[in-house]
């Protein structure tokens, strides 16, 4: 090559841009956002399904059993109507975050599974969960209430709602089922009274001879 | 759907909380689409003839400049989705046809792969004299035949059911033993290098570019170049393609 074209060469070169802030310095831009995964959207949906229909949703901490305890748990809770139920705890955080849920969000950490029924059955679901030591309760959402271990616990010892409808119905109706008895309290007393006194005075007569006639039968008089 | 069924360790998902290794949810990518792709007759690259089939009488010159500078044909991917794009100019004879249809031709699966030439096969004749004369004594008879290839043709190209990761290493192997600089390309690899050749140019900080002072014939530097620099504008050289600049 000529001189004078090399030295063209070496003047004509590239040079790179210098931004004034290098761009390791600036903090790297979002990346584009993977795009929304229809299963994620499904499970999204199934959870707040869940949320919606169950009356009882109880969380509580799982470790690995054997998989025919599993399914002799399952069982057993199938007969109280409880279902199980494993969402990933990446689904249920958004979801509950969003709902009014947000305090159950502590419970979402680590290996857990959810038992949901449209039922209350507190108490069979401990007996249940008693039975099996790897599956641990730690806390509930019963009737939109959250309850802890303790609540539940404290819930299952309730009466059941029935008995205490009865009870409460009792307890009301005790007060007007006196009403009646209140009212005719005086009348009665005064009725008890004079027949005692009958009695007391036929006695008498009847030991002394019958001086005189029969006591002319004094109706009380209407009162 | 059990999160104790997904493998592990996954892709860690949203930013929940827990200790990793976490499993999170698979994410299933949809398989590529082939359905655009259309098989020509035979898959496999045809036999290229080392002479061609009414052999020259008449010795041509040289003519180097079927060598020098950018290439106007074969510069884009047609039948196929990949192909071996050449950085150089250069003659191939028929031993490199034979090497890529060799090659080509085991590492391919004729089933769900096909490749086609994208260059002529050789007609143009090259003279050699007999070793250990001395100058003179007229034109050689002819040697053998070659075709020219310049910067920026494709070679051959492959297509079919496949990724360009399954194509990559043979194409790389074949492109390595070619007389000139050749790399494999994709579409998508060629749109990316022809981007960012067109983002360079345009970038350039240097306000001197070998164009401007060419067209300007600044300080006479048109008595030192080429009337074709006024086409090539520094990035060829001969045969060579200067890939570094701009």
């Amino acid at each position: 090559m000529h001189l004078q074209r090399h030295k063209l060469m070496a003047l004509t070169e590239y040079l790179a841009p210098r931004p004034a802030v290098p761009e390791r310095c600036l903090r790297p831009a979002a990346g584009p956002q993977e795009e929304e995964n229809g299963y994620a959207r499904l499970l999204r949906r199934q959870v707040e399904e869940v949320f919606r229909d169950s009356r009882m949703i109880a969380v509580c901490q799982y470790n690995s059993m054997p998989g025919d305890d599993m399914v002799l748990m399952r069982h057993y809770l199938r007969k109280h109507n409880i279902e199980v139920k494993f969402f990933l705890n990446e689904i249920v955080r958004p979801v509950l975050s969003q709902s009014r849920y947000k305090n159950l969000l502590p419970l979402f950490v680590g290996r857990n599974i959810l038992l949901v029924s449209p039922e209350t059955k507190a108490k069979e679901m401990l007996r249940v969960l008693k039975g099996v030591p790897q599956v641990n309760l730690l806390g509930a959402c019963i009737d939109d209430t959250i309850l802890s271990r303790q609540g539940v616990e404290n819930f299952a010892k309730l009466p059941p709602l029935e008995a205490s409808q009865g009870q409460t119905v009792g307890a009301l109706a005790l007060l007007p089922s006196q009403t009646c008895s209140l009212l005719q309290h005086g009348a009665a007393h005064l009725t008890a009274l004079l027949d005692r006194h009958i009695r007391q005075l036929r006695d008498g007569a009847g030991e002394g001879g019958t001086p005189a006639g029969p006591e002319p039968a004094q109706s009380p008089g209407a009162p | 759907m059990g999160w104790w069924r997904l493998a592990r360790p996954a892709v860690a998902g949203g930013g929940a909380g827990g200790a990793a290794p976490r499993a999170a949810l698979r994410s299933w990518a949809m398989p590529p689409d082939y359905s655009g792709v259309t098989f020509p007759e035979r898959t496999k690259l045809k036999f290229m003839e080392k002479v061609p089939a009414v052999p020259k009488v008449q010795r041509e010159p040289r003519r180097l400049r079927d060598i020098r500078g950018p290439s106007r044909d074969a510069t884009e991917l047609t039948q196929g989705q990949y192909g071996i794009l050449a950085l150089g100019g250069g003659y191939l004879h028929w031993g490199h046809f034979e090497m890529i249809r060799l090659t080509i031709g085991r590492c391919m699966d004729p089933k769900t792969m096909f490749a086609v030439w994208r260059v002529p096969a050789p007609h143009k004749a090259v003279t050699r004299k007999s070793l250990g004369h001395r100058m003179g004594g007229g034109k050689g008879p002819i040697d053998h035949y070659v075709t020219a290839v310049k910067s920026g043709r494709l070679v051959v190209e492959v297509g079919g059911r496949c990724e360009f990761e399954e194509v990559k290493p043979f194409l790389t192997q074949v492109a390595r033993k070619l007389p000139f600089p050749a790399i494999p390309v994709s579409r998508d690899s060629l749109q990316q290098m022809r981007r960012e050749e067109e983002e360079r140019r345009l970038n350039n900080q240097n306000p001197w570019t070998f164009e401007r002072v060419v067209t300007a014939n600044m300080l006479g530097m048109r008595k030192y170049l080429s009337p074709r620099d006024l086409e090539l504008k520094g990035r060829y050289w001969g045969k060579y393609f200067l890939k570094h600049r701009v």
